[in-house]
């Protein structure tokens, strides 16, 4: 649709502009100590600017189709690009631990349309749940009252923005070559998918017999189940492990920590 | 099963592409956030959202190639990700019991030793100037301190 | 003794010297105060067997009888020891003869033979005195491992039968003579004696450098003897029978003068002649059985040892030995002159050394046999009497405390009886006195050039040395064609420009010039006896307790010396003895030298010249320094400004020192400049740009980890932007 809007423009330049204009907005973003009024008009304008650069994103995109997919996915991809960048530029980081939650929120909305239903919730149990909380009772007990001279300053913020935008650039231009071939998956005879696809040509296919799995079947958990506690057991162990050992060193240097800390504050009281 | 039905009606592939350009998006952000920001803190969310752009991206190759392998890996990465954060936070906590700041430039001493320390510019300053108030006499007895309330902060 | 073949007796003579030296090299410290032992082992040893070599010789000679044309056979003994160096061998067709090959070949011949017992005879007998001289030296045995190395040095010398061997010994005996010059290296005089010495002696060797390539590039090879290579053919030496016998086979002209003239500057350097005299006066600095050995009998006379071998090759070029001839009279007159205005022993001793030696150059120049053999009899003579008189000094100075300025002592005949007597003998033979050694040797010189000059007053048809009229070779040989091409000799037929100083008027003048030195000779000699042994006794105070006659060991070598003075010159004239063995050596053997060949007859006017020259030297010395006036004013007050030039000696080495040293010590300063300051200036420029680099990128370590990751980042984009690049092509 927004293609359509503008046709004369091909993808590569579009995809340039984008970058460009991603870079641009970032650095214009990202905190820079000024005074408050020049820090709002340059908040605005990378905002603005911003927009410009996903409304390019959005028009090299491939059409998915379907309008209710595209919308859908559309919004919550939208939502975790916005929300990740209103991360990254916060000035108050408790701030940007919220909008990291409405980030991962939109990521968890993405997994979900991509098929990684156990891995979307995943997302939000672990992620949301567990480390946002973490991050939160940390700033409780660290962040200084009002906003820190530390917090209003970037370190190089320009040359961030250009390696940020030309890894960017090099990724969409490397994701934009991916020819749009059929998967493998999702050509069993049968599936939605492989009738869109036109499933006479997939049959002939050579290893057709050996097609991947479909995700969108109905026991997704329990096939992931099987796949993680059969092929990857041994990987599911040492994370078991490794969870434990993280588990032991943080008591063990906030205990000795705390014992040098009391050593330090029992030499000084002498 | 919305999401299936969902799913299940779009041929993949540009599913897939759109999919990797999220995750690329991500993570050129969250690249972006660590190098550029201060503060401890916002530096490990910014870490947390490059492996969100990960995730994103494993998801759609698995996607693509019809394989748990993408899943799998999303999840170890998940599980990583809660042990760092655990450690990397005691470390910020430890952090900032030696230099009473969330500030990665608050440690140089890892420099030339015939440089100088760097030294923030002097900031414009931010504070709206507070009102006025009138000032009143005191009267009567001032109460006994909170104890409570001497701890507690006005905002974070 | 019997059955050791002639061959093996040759090489002993210079091993056994060899060997004391690298004993006493090896042993000189465990030996202590016999030190001595190895080294005089050798030498004597070395002595019986050159002795041996001269009787069998001799006896040779004798059996040999004439040859044709009157002239005596040539007489030699060839031993190759190995081959030292060989480049190509006689494979190569039509370029056999130019592959260079270099043995280790010793040739025996009675000029050999001779100087083997002068050597080796005269080296024992220094070698005897200096137990007695160095005996409280602390360099005791280094003294006796360097007279040996230099026994054996000038052994091979002489026995050498290669040219290219000939300059390898050169430069050995120029090396001992450094090592004995500067013997107390710690006095800086004597250091920079022997710097002088070797320095110009240098000049010298590279004249025989150049003249020995220019030898191998006309004759295609450096050997004396004939030698055959191994398909049979024979390639003739340069001095050997083959080329000898042919009248026409040495090359005359431009090549053939530009190799006479190198061997004489070499010679020049070698025995200190003008210009390059220099040196030796200022070798007195060395031990005085050094100076005895070395300038005195040995050493300087491998000058004249090279010449007269070469005696042929001069013969082509009569201009060269006209030359030869100026340049030993004048270099007799000048160093007389100077010498008579000494007041050091040893000095005027080393300027009479210098100026006989110009005595054997003037008549190694007349190029007729008796020159020749006149020279190399005033050799053998030269070196009784100049060994005895330095070795009598050695005893003067040794008990006057190291004294030897004759103005502060006298009357020593009272002290040291034998030392005086024995340097009367040799005085009076140096002086020409008859009937001591140097009278005959004298006459013969003076004889020779007086036949150059007056060729008909002397009845015979003298050949004059061929003018260069030669023709083109006739193929005399059936050999590999090494002879000197036709272009070469027909280049001969033009003869040098120096064939025009060949006239009898030069003769003449180099006549009158020797007889004046003869006049000089005896006058300078008795000034130094009278001044030293006539007169008052006086010793100076840093004699102390040593005011006596010599130990045994220093006196008996002077007793024999004196000896071999007083009788060996009247023996060998009458016997002709030294003439007719001399005159079998191949290199006199050859057409052009042997052609001069006259009866030996003693020349009665020219003896009463000579002694009347004496004569009135030995009176004027007598009225200036004689007894009571040994100490009083001296001759030299009637010199007037001659004086201040003769006691300067001719200024030569203030000459030297501003032309030469000076500009070269500039050219030393700039290049030091240039070093110091250029190019260490350079290099420490060069060391200071890592410094600079580094105190700029320094400000990227800044301690701030951000910025290290941002670099990291930086990095890792940098290589994926190339590897994604090179992926699209």
């Amino acid at each position: 649709m927004i293609a359509s809007i503008l046709p004369s423009i091909s993808p590569g330049t579009l995809l340039a502009g984008g970058v460009t204009a991603a870079a641009a907005s970032l650095w214009l973003l990202l905190p820079r100590g000024r005074s408050a009024a020049a820090d709002r008009a340059s908040r605005w304008l990378g905002g603005l600017v911003g927009l410009a650069a996903l409304a390019a994103f959005i028009a090299t995109g491939h059409r998915l189709g379907n309008l209710g997919t595209e919308a859908v996915f559309l919004t919550v991809a939208l939502v975790a690009v916005i929300s990740g960048a209103a991360t990254v530029v916060s000035r108050s980081p408790v701030y940007a631990a919220i909008w990291f939650a409405l980030a991962l929120a939109g990521v968890a909305g993405v997994l979900l349309v991509l098929g990684g239903q156990f891995l979307g919730v995943a997302t939000i149990v672990v992620y949301a749940g567990a480390i946002l909380v973490m991050f939160l009772f940390v700033l409780m007990l660290a962040q200084p009252a009002g906003l820190a001279p530390y917090d209003r300053v970037s370190n190089e913020p320009l040359l961030a923005a250009v390696a940020g935008a030309v890894l960017l650039g090099v990724l969409s231009l490397s994701i934009g070559r991916l020819t749009a071939e059929p998967p493998a998956c999702c050509l069993m005879p049968g599936t939605k998918a492989a009738l869109l696809a036109g499933s006479t040509a997939a049959a002939e296919t050579p290893g057709a017999a050996t097609a991947g799995v479909d995700m969108l079947a109905d026991n997704h958990v329990a096939r992931l189940g099987g796949e993680l506690f059969g092929r990857h057991l041994l990987a599911v162990e040492a994370a078991g492990v490794l969870l434990l050992v993280a588990l032991i060193g943080s008591i063990a240097i906030v205990s000795r920590g705390a014992a040098d800390a009391e050593s330090v504050a029992r030499r000084a009281a002498r | 099963m919305t999401m299936n039905l969902l799913a299940d009606v779009v041929a993949p592939a540009p599913l897939v592409i759109d999919g990797l350009l999220v995750g690329a998006l991500l993570f050129a952000l969250g690249l972006v956030g660590i190098l550029a920001r201060r503060n401890l803190i916002v530096m490990f969310l910014c870490a947390e959202l490059m492996l969100q752009g990960i995730s994103v991206s494993l998801v759609s190759w698995s996607r693509h190639h019809g394989d748990w392998g993408g899943h799998v890996l999303v999840i170890f990465v998940l599980t990583v990700a809660a042990c760092e954060a655990a450690i990397a936070l005691v470390f910020v906590l430890q952090a900032f019991a030696r230099t009473g700041r969330l500030d990665a430039a608050a440690w140089q001493s890892l420099r030339e030793s015939n440089l100088p320390r760097t030294i923030d510019r002097e900031l414009p300053s931010i504070d709206t100037v507070p009102p006025k108030f009138p000032k009143l006499a005191p009267a009567g007895v001032e109460p006994p301190a909170d104890e409570d309330a001497l701890l507690e902060r006005e905002h974070v | 003794m019997n059955d050791l073949s002639p061959s093996t007796l040759l090489v002993l003579v210079p091993l056994l010297p060899l060997l004391g030296a690298i004993l006493t090299v090896a042993l000189g410290r465990v030996l202590g105060p016999r030190a001595h032992l190895p080294a005089i082992a050798g030498i004597a040893a070395a002595f019986v067997v050159a002795v041996t070599l001269l009787s069998g010789m001799a006896r040779e000679v004798g059996a040999g009888g004439t040859g044709h044309d009157h002239a005596a056979k040539p007489v030699e003994l060839v031993t190759t020891l190995w081959e030292w160096a060989g480049i190509g061998t006689a494979a190569a067709a039509g370029d056999a003869a130019r592959s260079f090959s270099i043995p280790v070949a010793l040739r025996l011949d009675p000029l050999t033979a001779t100087l083997l017992v002068i050597i080796t005879g005269v080296g024992l007998l220094v070698a005897i005195y200096s137990i007695g001289y160095m005996h409280d030296d602390p360099g005791y045995p280094r003294f006796f491992a360097l007279v040996s190395a230099f026994v054996f040095s000038m052994s091979m010398l002489v026995a050498a039968s290669n040219f290219l061997l000939v300059y390898v010994f050169w430069e050995a005996v120029g090396a001992c003579s450094y090592l004995l010059i500067g013997f107390w290296f710690t006095k800086p005089e004597a250091a920079k004696a022997a710097k002088k010495a070797f320095l110009v002696n240098r000049i010298g060797d590279f004249g025989l450098a150049v003249a020995t390539f220019l030898l191998w590039m006309t004759y295609g090879t450096l050997n004396f003897h004939d030698t055959t290579l191994a398909d049979g053919t024979l390639v003739p030496g340069i001095l050997g029978a083959t080329r000898l016998a042919d009248a026409h086979a040495y090359v005359g002209g431009a090549i053939g003068t530009a190799i006479c003239l190198l061997f004489l500057l070499a010679a020049c350097g070698k025995s200190a002649q003008l210009p390059l005299h220099v040196w030796l006066p200022d070798a007195m600095e060395g031990p005085t059985p050094a100076s005895s050995l070395i300038h005195a009998a040995t050493m300087v006379t491998a000058g004249i040892y090279l010449v007269a071998r070469t005696a042929p090759l001069f013969e082509a070029c009569p201009g060269a030995l006209t030359l030869v001839s100026i340049v030993g009279a004048t270099t007799a007159l000048v160093a007389a002159l100077i010498g008579t205005v000494q007041n050091d022993l040893k000095r005027v001793l080393a300027y009479s050394t210098i100026s006989q030696l110009g005595y054997m150059f003037a008549a190694l120049g007349t190029g007729t046999l008796l020159g020749f053999t006149a020279a190399i009899f005033h050799l053998v003579t030269h070196a009784f009497f100049k060994a005895l008189l330095f070795m009598g000094a050695g005893s003067v100075m040794h008990a006057m405390g190291g004294v030897i300025d004759m103005r502060r002592f006298g009357g020593l005949r009272r002290v040291m009886p034998i030392t005086a007597a024995t340097f009367l003998v040799g005085a009076l033979a140096l002086a020409g006195v008859a009937p001591f050694a140097g009278f005959f040797s004298k006459d013969e010189i003076l004889a020779s050039l007086h036949a150059r000059g007056w060729p008909d007053a002397h009845g015979e048809h003298h050949e004059a040395a061929p003018a260069g009229g030669h023709a083109a070779v006739a193929g005399t040989f059936h050999l590999v064609s090494v002879t000197p091409d036709a272009a070469q000799l027909a280049g001969g037929t033009r003869g040098s420009a120096l064939d025009a100083l060949n006239t009898p008027s030069t003769w003449r003048l180099l006549f009158w010039m020797s007889l004046a030195t003869a006049a000089l000779t005896a006058f300078y000699t008795f000034r130094a006896v009278f001044m030293t042994f006539t007169g008052p006794t006086r010793v100076p105070e840093e004699a102390g307790h040593h005011a006596h006659e010599s130990p045994p060991s220093m006196t008996v070598p002077l007793v024999i010396l004196a000896a071999l003075s007083a009788v060996s010159g009247w023996w060998l004239f009458s016997t002709h003895a030294l003439a007719s063995f001399l005159a079998a050596t191949p290199s006199f053997t050859a057409p052009a030298v042997a052609s001069t060949a006259t009866p030996p007859a003693f020349h009665w006017n020219l003896a009463i010249q000579g002694t009347l020259a004496a004569a009135l030297g030995i009176v004027v010395a007598a009225l200036g320094h004689l007894g009571r006036r040994s100490d009083g004013p001296q001759m030299e007050r009637f010199l007037g400004p001659l004086e201040t030039l003769f006691a300067n000696r001719f200024f030569f080495d203030q000459i030297y020192s501003a032309l030469i040293v000076k500009p070269l010590e500039l050219v030393a300063t700039l290049a030091a400049l240039v070093d110091r300051r250029l190019i260490d200036g350079l290099v420490n420029a060069i060391a200071h740009v890592p410094v600079a680099v580094g105190s700029v990128v320094r400000h990227l370590q800044s301690g701030l980890v951000q910025r290290y990751a941002l670099a990291g980042v930086i990095g890792t984009l940098l290589i994926v932007l190339a590897l994604v690049a090179r992926a699209m092509g």
